[in-house]
């Protein structure tokens, strides 16, 4: 049993194992060299990437919740051209899959940048952020409207070979209905959840705790009813699902693929821990063994 | 290159009011850090709370150091305002603790010309990120300034009457020294320095703080670093959490934990 198989197929990807790091919170990788081998992971997402460089929100960006919290970092991001100059050399000698998430605040914004990363080796899938909800333009309005999420996603499938897998933002009614236009439209995998809009005041000085006034949670707080979405789109599409939503430890990820997930992704966790990656896929690989599991798909949806 | 490691409290004890030394036992990290570093503790294995704190470093001992009991040790200062600060109080001797450090950019220390006026300027906590200038720049003369709101705000006041220094006091409520912010004490004071000569200043402390000294020391003669206090995620630059407006051509933003928290104090633009 020492040789479980934790290798995954998210669209023309096969991932070594299930556990990707989520935009936003791996910064371009680099950051975290210093404490282990990037190459463990199944995949590596960095800070998603616009057109046009993007100075993101006036601070404080960040406030701490219950068990969460709140950002609104406002995608900042120094834009396509810059990244391909100064961050995209990094990655050549990477060992594992690079998933580039971008966004744009137009439909020909997104297939312009879908068109450009097709071009680039060494990119093995991308992104689509249609769920960011910092930013009034950038992908929300996408992300919450499933007539308009099927076009845009049928013209960006259109622009690429690459696996295009489409974020899901959960600050909608139905996201099983948000899902299956993101599907139809062509998508190859689905990520969820982004998160969920929040905010808080400081009752002293009677002002927003965030710059932008309005941000979004994630961490554990998030965790219970990120799963239950992803149970709700795992009935709803046939293409893979990669959980996202407060997954500190290994119970959590094997919660998400319990639910239907076939990969997850950590997020808050790699800022409070670094190693939290690795150390989730030592626990899956632990929790495999003493369950008697050889193969991941085994468990993918299989509970109840 | 920071290191995530465990350390081993030696030493934790209430200093005054609300202010406590924690003492730990991590080598790698206090033979590396200079001054202005910082680390991020881990104040609890639970979620509460979630994220790590900065702390920035009093007083470090590398594995060489004379004395036996203190190689290899830290030293931070913290205020118990928190529920994070509250359950660091409870930490015990011989506790494991996970670290992540050293972190940011520290101090530009230079050979300094002999005709400099070196001047440290920190509010509240903030003063103690600076002691490690004084140690490092011992055998000069140094002007200190140690604001805070009232007496028991005033930390390491013993620490730098060791070093050839004039120290300066202020309490917003005037329980100790001059009333007032330590910003307008020094500028009350500034005139006994002479226009002749450079200054290097040295200062740490909230930002409203740094924003006032902004306001008094557009001066050329003025060399002026400050690290900064924002809130922070990560501390090791992943989350852009902790940025501060700067004149930055491309990037105004930049990240406290990885390009400062030390910045040159006329190229922060205030908001």
């Amino acid at each position: 049993m020492k040789n479980c198989d934790l290798t995954v197929k998210i669209g023309k990807m096969v991932l070594k194992n299930p556990v990707i790091v989520s935009s936003g919170t791996f910064g371009f990788g680099e950051e975290f060299e210093d404490f282990f081998d990037l190459n463990q992971l199944g995949a590596i997402i960095p800070k998603g990437i616009s057109l046009k460089p993007m100075a993101g929100n006036p601070p404080p960006r960040i406030f701490e919740t219950e068990g969460g919290l709140i950002n609104s970092i406002g995608l900042q991001n120094p834009g396509f051209q810059e990244f391909i100059k100064n961050k995209l050399p990094y990655y050549r000698h990477l060992k594992t899959h690079l998933i580039i998430n971008f966004f744009g605040n137009t439909q020909k914004e997104y297939v312009e940048l879908a068109r450009r990363f097709d071009r680039i080796p060494g990119i093995s899938g991308l992104e689509m952020n249609i769920s960011c909800p910092n930013i009034k333009k950038g992908g929300i309005v996408f992300g919450v409207d499933p007539q308009m999420a099927f076009p845009l996603v049928r013209a960006v499938r259109k622009a690429t070979r690459l696996t295009l897998i489409v974020k899901l933002s959960p600050n909608v009614t139905d996201i099983a209905l948000m899902a299956k236009s993101a599907e139809e439209g062509g998508a190859d995998a689905l990520s969820l959840v982004n998160t969920f809009r929040a905010m808080a005041i400081n009752i002293h000085s009677k002002k927003p705790e965030l710059g932008n006034i309005i941000g979004g949670l994630s961490g554990p707080a998030i965790k219970p009813i990120a799963l239950r979405m992803v149970w709700e789109v795992h009935q709803a599409v046939k293409v893979p699902i990669i959980g996202i939503g407060g997954i500190m430890k290994a119970e959590d990820a094997i919660e998400f693929i319990l639910a239907g997930a076939s990969a997850i992704q950590m997020g808050t966790a790699n800022l409070i821990n670094p190693r939290a990656g690795i150390e989730v896929i030592q626990g899956i690989r632990k929790y495999f063994i003493q369950n008697k599991i050889d193969r991941i798909q085994k468990l993918i949806g299989a509970f109840g | 290159m920071p290191f995530q490691i465990d350390g081993t409290v030696r030493k934790n004890r209430r200093i005054q009011s609300l202010y406590f030394i924690l003492g730990v036992h991590c080598p790698p990290i206090a033979n590396h850090i200079k001054p202005g570093q910082f680390i991020m503790l881990k104040v609890s294995e639970d979620s509460s709370p979630l994220l790590r704190r900065p702390f920035s470093v009093y007083k470090n001992y590398p594995e060489n150091h004379p004395e036996k009991e203190k190689r290899g040790c830290l030293f931070i200062y913290y205020k118990k305002v928190g529920k994070g600060t509250q359950k660091m109080t409870t930490l015990k001797k011989g506790q494991k603790l996970n670290l992540i450090g050293p972190l940011g950019k520290g101090f530009t220390l230079p050979p300094l010309p002999s005709s400099a006026n070196i001047i440290l300027i920190g509010g509240g906590v903030g003063i103690v990120s600076l002691y490690p200038i004084a140690e490092a720049l011992k055998n000069r003369k140094l002007f200190v300034f140690i604001g805070g709101k009232t007496q028991d705000d005033i930390l390491c006041l013993e620490d730098f009457k060791k070093f050839n220094s004039k120290i300066s006091v202020s309490t917003e409520n005037g329980s100790l020294g001059y009333r007032g912010t330590v910003v307008d004490l020094f500028s009350s004071q500034r005139k006994l320095f002479g226009k002749n000569g450079k200054y290097y200043i040295y200062s740490c402390g909230p930002v409203a703080m740094l924003k006032a000294l902004a306001g008094i020391v557009k001066f050329k003669n003025f060399i002026c670093q400050v690290s900064l206090e924002t809130r922070m995620g990560c501390g090791f630059g992943a989350c852009w959490g902790c940025v501060i407006k700067t004149n930055h051509p491309r990037t105004p933003y930049q990240r406290v934990c990885k390009e400062g928290p030390v910045f040159s104090l006329k190229d922060i633009l205030w908001e």
